[in-house]
Parts: C-alpha cells; structure tokens; sequence
C-alpha cells in the first residue's frame, strides 16, 4: 500500500514538474535580469522546501525528547537529510544568479552567510549521528543539536528584513514586493511539485532508517542468544 | 520568440555593435540558467544515488543477517 502511493506521488510529482518546466520556459524574460531571472521559479521554492523541512525536524525533535520514541528519531533524520539537499540545490542556484547579476559567485552578506551556516549545521547534525554508536544516545543529542540549530532558520528568513543585504529584499508577503500574480502561481506550484518531491525522498528515507533500526535491534537479538 | 519580437527595435534604436553585445547578454543568461538549472538536478540526483546505495547496502546486511542466522540455528 505504502509503496502503491508512493510511486502515485512520484507520477503526480513528476507530471507536474514537467507541466511546470514548460510554463516557465514560455514565460518572457523579466525586464532587466532577462532569462536568468527565471532561476527564480527553482531557487525560492527550493528554500521554501528546506524550511519545511527544518521546521519539521525541529518538531519531531521534541517529539522524540518529550516521548522516546524513535519513530521521531528516524522521521527527524530523514526530513534533515531531504531538507539538506534542498538547501545545497538552493545555495548553488543562487551562487549562478549572483554570478550573473553581481558579478560575483559569492558574497559575505547575511543572508547568503546565515543560510551557509544552516547548511553546514545540518550537514554536523548528520556528522554528530555518525559519530555515537549508541542508540538512545545518538537519538537523544542529535535531538538536542537539532533544536541548537533551528535557531539559524529564522535568522535566514528574516535577515532581508532585519539587515540591508546584497541579497534582494522580501518580493512575496511584502508591501515593496512586486511581483505579478501569474508569475506568483507559477512560483507556488513549482513549490509544490518540490514539495511532493521532498515527501516522497523523506518517506522513502524513513523506510529506510526504520529497516536499518530493525537490522541492528535482530543483529543485537542474534549476538546475545 | 521574445529575442526575435526585441529585434526590430532594437535594430531601430542601436548601433549593430550594441545589438552583438545584447545577444551575447542574452546567450549568457541562458546559459547561466542552464547552468543553474543543471546544477539543482544534479544535486537532487545525487541525493537519490546516494539512497540508492544506501537500499543496497541494506539489502547485503538482510542477506548477511539470515545467513548468520540459519547458521546458527543449524548449529
């Protein structure tokens, strides 16, 4: 059943991100940034998805300190490591637009920085799990470090709001934003094709983490009889 | 398409060296975002890759783990 709905939302995904390539590729360039600005319709929805993801790690995080039970544990993992490599997705898109309107691959301003580190305190997130063999314990600190980092995630949202930036300004949910309405639901429903994409990763991560856990729980069974 | 609708102004307005210098900027904005585009796939593929190992491996330790245990029941 579980496997039935997955390759249904890996269809849906799939025809939805091609109806979305090809309405992006008929849009027209925008006026000053041209075709580049098209990155647009992958870089924003990429961190919108990161986000999600961040936020979702950081419940199930005190989900799994609150109850011990590893079920959290194991969704927190996987909701990371997606979320991982749809920030890494976004960063690098940004990394080539800059390139194109700055000049620059990369400038020290605090949204680019803030949303680096984010990056690499998931990837430590990741990297402190390798490291504690133990399981009520690595699933404990990990927790612990997971909550430490979400603390950055506002930072990256906000830090257009809060600093001036070589980043641009906040274009959606904004009175200074000006961004038309078609283009906007194109936007939206890019988000949504990667959002169905991150759940599909995220599932089929946690099936993973969970036969791993009854691995090592029959492994431990066996060397103990 | 949209290239092609620019040209007659742009042919009206500039001299033919700005017309070269606006189609080379707009050669380069296409490929930049292509450029971009295949990176965040790239990304993405790669994740997937990397669970596919991953599904593997767990596959060899299923089979390890029945081997071990039918040894053991033998026994």
């Amino acid at each position: 059943m579980r496997e039935k709905l997955l390759y249904g939302a890996g269809l849906a995904a799939f025809l939805l991100l091609a109806r979305n390539i090809l309405v992006i590729a008929d849009l027209p360039g925008e006026a000053a940034q041209g075709a580049i600005f098209k990155i647009i319709f992958f870089h924003v929805p990429a961190a919108w998805t990161a986000m999600v993801a961040a936020t979702a790690a950081l419940t199930l995080s005190i989900l799994f300190l609150k109850t011990k039970d590893f079920r959290y544990d194991a969704a927190a993992v996987a909701v990371t490591e997606v979320g991982l490599a749809f920030l890494a997705a976004n960063l690098v898109t940004g990394s080539i637009w800059g390139r194109v309107i700055w000049g620059i691959w990369w400038t020290w301003d605090v949204r680019l920085t803030s949303a680096l580190v984010c990056w690499l305190l998931y990837a430590g997130y990741l990297m402190l799990r390798h490291a504690i063999e133990e399981p009520t314990q690595r699933a404990t600190f990990a927790a612990v470090f997971s909550i430490f980092a979400f603390i950055d995630v506002p930072i990256v949202i906000f830090s257009i709001r809060w600093f001036r930036t070589q980043h641009p300004g906040p274009v959606f949910l904004s009175s200074t934003g000006s961004f038309p309405h078609d283009w906007t639901m194109v936007l939206l429903w890019n988000w949504v094709a990667l959002m169905l994409l991150a759940s599909i990763l995220g599932a089929i991560r946690l099936g993973q983490e969970e036969t791993q856990r009854e691995i090592d729980y029959v492994r431990r069974m066996a060397h103990a009889l | 398409m949209h290239l092609i609708a620019h040209l007659p102004l742009l042919w009206a307005q500039a001299s033919p060296e700005d017309v070269v210098l606006e189609m080379a900027r707009l050669q380069r904005n296409f490929q930049f975002l292509s450029y971009g585009f295949a990176a965040a796939w790239t990304i993405l593929t790669l994740f997937v890759l990397m669970m596919v190992g991953r599904e593997r491996k767990l596959k060899r330790q299923i089979t390890s783990l029945k081997a071990m245990l039918e040894e053991r029941q033998k026994k």
